[in-house]
C-alpha cells in the first residue's frame, strides 16, 4: 500500500497550489497581499473586506472632504473667473490629484490661473482615474462628478480663457494679473456694474482667493474708503438709500473736504472693491452706495447697521484711532510672541494639542478629565486637596462577578462590614476561665 | 531591599498612585519580598519601567502590610505575584487563556513579554475596551490553579 499514498499527496499537492486563491476567499482568512489603503494610510492584508470596515469609511471621508474643498475653494473660482498667470504666482499655484496620483504644475499654463489643473480635471484620464479610485476605495460611484469638471464647463471655462486673451491683446498693455481691474476708462459703465455685480458674488463664496488677488493699490483705496466711509456715515444713512454714485457729491451739502477726491477716485472704487470685501465686508457695501449709479444696493438696512456699528466701535482718522491693519498687525505681533517665547505657553500648547487628539472614547476618559482640571486647580492653589476618604476602592471588577462593578464594589463592601463585625465580635473580651472539672466542682461546693 | 522598585506598603499611598496615574496604564504588583518569583518580577520589571514610562507606571504593593489588606481581598488577590492593571482608575481585564480575567498571576518570562501585555493593555484602553485578549502565546503564560470562592 505505500505505492498508492504518494500518488493521492501529489494530487492533493497539485489541487492545493491551484486552489490556492480560492481558499483564501472560500476561508475567508486573512491571507491576501498586503497593500496600501491611500485613505487609511496603512498597510493591510484584508483585501476587499477593508473598504466597509468604519474606520476606513472615516478616513475615506475626511481623505475625499479635504480634496473637495481645495477643488472648491481654488479650482471652482478659478473655473467662473479665468485670470492670467503670473510665473511667480505659477510656484503656488500646483494641485497634487490625489486620484492620478501626480502634482499639477502650473509651469507652462499660458492663460489663465490653474489651466493645467483644469484642463486635467476635465481630462478623460482624470475620469479614469477617479472611477478606478473610488471602485477600488468604496467611495460610491454616484459622487465622482463632484471631483471632475464636465466638458461643458470646461468648453465654457475655455472661451472665457480665450475671450480674456483676446481682451488681453487688444486692450494695450494693461498686463496686470488684477483680472477684474480692467482698463476703466476704456469701459462703458454698466458693463462694469454687471461685471462688479460677478466678481462681489465670487468674492464672496469663495473668500479665501480673493486674498490670493493681490493687489497693488490696496492701501489707497482703504484710505479712500475710510474717508469716503466716515463721510458717508456722518451725513446719514439717506444716502446709501438714494444710492446716487457720481451725484453724491452734489447730494452732500455740508461741503465735506475731499469731495473732489472722492469724485475723482469714484470711478476707480467699485473694481476694486471686490478685491477688497475681504478685509473689510462693510466697506464694500459703503462702495456701493457711493459708487454705482443708480442702482439700489441691495439689503442696504443690513449694511448700514453694520456701518454703523464699525463706525462706533472703530473710529476714524480723524478721531486719531489707528487705521484697522494696525490692529491686525498687533494680532500679528501678539502672535509672533507667542510663537516665539515662552516656553510654558509652547508647552502647554503642546499638551492641550495632545489632549486634543486623545480617543474620547477611551477607558475613564471623562474620569481623566475631570481629575487633571481638579490637579491643575490644586496646582494653581484654589482647590484644596481633599482626602477622599480612606473607604475609596478604585472600579474593579471581581473575579466571580455577576452584576456591573459598582454591584462588585457594593457587594465587597457588604463584605467588608461583615467581616468586620466578625472580627468586632471576635475582639469582645471573652471572659477566659480555667476549666474546672465536675469533681473539682463538686469538692469545692462540697468543701 | 534596594533592588524592589517603590514599594507602597499603605492604602493612602495606594489610592494617591491610581488617582494620579492619568492617561497612562498603571501596574500594581502585589506580593511580598521574600519571595523570589516576585523578584524576578521586579527584575524584570525594574529593567523595562524606563522603556513603558511614556505610557505606564510600574508600583509594588506589600502584601503583608495591615493598611493594604482591604486591597488585598477587593482585588481577590490569593496568589503571589500578582499584577493587576488600571488606566484612569478603571480596572483592566486581560484574558490570558486562564480562568481569571482580573489580574496576572506570576511572573513574565521575558521582558519582552511584559511590555506586550502593557502595550495590549494600553491599546485596548486608548480604544476604550475595558478587556483584552493576551498577546502571548499560551506556552509562555505561566499556569495556575484558581482558588474556588468557598475553599
Amino acid at each position: 500500500m505505500p505505492i498508492q499514498n504518494p500518488n493521492p499527496n501529489k494530487k492533493k499537492k497539485k489541487h492545493s497550489n491551484q486552489d490556492d486563491d480560492e481558499d483564501d476567499t472560500v476561508q475567508g482568512k486573512q491571507r491576501t497581499q498586503f497593500e496600501f489603503c491611500k485613505a487609511c494610510r496603512l498597510n493591510h492584508n484584508q483585501g476587499r473586506r477593508h473598504i466597509y470596515f468604519p474606520n476606513h469609511k472615516k478616513a475615506l471621508s475626511s481623505f475625499l472632504s479635504r480634496f473637495q474643498s481645495k477643488l472648491k475653494n481654488d479650482v471652482a473660482f478659478y473655473l467662473k473667473k479665468p485670470m492670467p498667470l503670473r510665473p511667480e504666482h505659477a510656484a503656488l499655484n500646483r494641485l497634487w490629484c490625489v486620484f492620478c496620483d501626480f502634482d499639477i504644475l502650473e509651469s507652462d499654463s499660458s492663460f489663465a490661473c490653474s489651466g493645467n489643473a483644469i484642463a486635467h480635471l476635465a481630462s478623460a484620464e482624470h475620469l479614469k482615474g477617479v472611477k478606478s479610485f473610488l471602485w477600488k476605495y468604496g467611495g460610491g460611484m454616484d459622487r465622482m462628478d463632484s471631483f471632475r469638471i464636465s466638458e461643458s464647463d470646461f468648453t465654457k471655462w475655455e472661451k472665457k480663457c480665450k475671450l480674456l486673451k483676446s481682451e488681453a491683446a487688444g486692450g494695450g498693455s494693461h498686463g496686470s494679473l488684477i483680472g477684474p481691474l480692467n482698463d476703466i476708462h476704456n469701459e462703458s459703465k454698466s458693463e462694469y456694474v454687471n461685471s462688479f455685480d460677478k466678481n462681489k458674488l465670487d468674492c464672496l463664496t469663495s473668500d479665501v482667493k480673493c486674498s490670493n488677488s493681490v493687489v497693488p493699490l490696496q492701501d489707497h483705496t482703504i484710505e479712500r474708503s475710510q474717508i469716503s466711509h466716515s463721510k458717508i456715515c456722518t451725513v446719514g444713512p439717506q444716502i446709501l438709500h438714494a444710492g446716487t454714485g457720481v451725484g453724491l457729491g452734489a447730494r452732500t451739502p455740508n461741503g465735506l473736504p475731499g469731495f473732489f477726491g472722492n469724485q475723482h477716485y469714484t470711478h476707480s472704487v467699485p473694481k476694486e472693491g471686490p478685491a477688497y470685501s475681504c478685509p473689510n465686508d462693510g466697506k464694500v457695501y459703503s462702495y456701493e452706495g457711493i459708487a454705482i449709479g443708480d442702482r439700489h444696493s441691495q439689503g442696504t438696512s443690513s449694511e448700514e447697521s453694520r456701518l454703523q456699528t464699525q463706525e462706533n466701535g472703530g473710529g476714524n482718522v480723524h478721531s486719531g484711532a489707528p487705521p484697522p491693519w494696525f490692529s491686525a498687525a498687533e494680532k500679528i505681533q501678539l502672535d509672533n510672541k507667542l510663537n516665539q517665547g515662552l516656553g510654558d505657553l509652547v508647552s502647554s500648547l503642546g499638551e492641550q494639542m495632545k489632549t486634543s487628539k486623545l480617543n474620547p472614547k477611551r477607558v475613564g476618559a471623562a474620569w481623566a478629565e475631570r481629575r487633571k482640571i481638579e490637579l491643575e486647580l490644586e496646582k494653581r492653589g484654589e482647590l484644596v486637596r481633599h482626602d477622599f476618604g480612606a473607604d475609596w476602592l478604585p472600579n474593579f471588577g471581581r473575579v466571580w462577578q455577576s452584576g456591573s462593578r459598582k454591584d462588585s464594589r457594593k457587594e465587597f463592601l457588604g463584605e467588608n462590614k461583615t467581616w468586620r463585625k466578625v472580627d468586632s465580635q471576635i475582639e469582645k473580651p471573652s471572659q477566659f476561665q480555667p476549666y474546672i472539672s465536675k469533681r473539682m466542682r463538686t469538692d469545692n461546693t462540697a468543701e | 531591599m534596594n533592588y524592589l522598585l517603590t514599594t507602597l506598603t499603605k492604602k493612602q499611598e495606594v489610592d494617591s498612585m491610581i488617582r494620579d496615574t492619568i492617561d497612562k496604564v498603571l501596574v500594581l504588583c502585589f506580593g511580598r519580598a521574600s519571595d523570589s518569583i516576585f523578584l524576578q518580577l521586579d527584575e524584570i520589571l525594574y529593567k523595562s519601567v524606563r522603556e513603558v514610562s511614556k505610557f505606564a507606571t510600574v508600583a509594588l504593593v506589600d502584601i503583608d502590610s495591615d493598611d493594604v489588606q482591604v486591597y488585598v481581598k477587593y482585588f481577590d488577590i490569593t496568589l503571589i505575584p500578582s499584577t493587576v492593571f488600571f488606566f484612569n482608575a478603571h480596572h483592566m481585564k486581560m484574558d490570558c487563556g486562564s480562568a481569571d480575567h482580573t489580574k496576572w498571576v506570576g511572573t513574565f518570562l521575558r521582558k519582552q513579554d511584559f511590555l506586550d501585555v502593557v502595550e495590549a493593555i494600553y491599546r485596548g484602553a486608548m480604544k476604550g475596551k475595558l478587556i483584552v485578549t493576551c498577546p502571548l502565546p499560551p506556552d509562555r503564560i505561566p499556569k495556575f490553579h484558581l482558588l474556588y470562592e468557598d475553599v
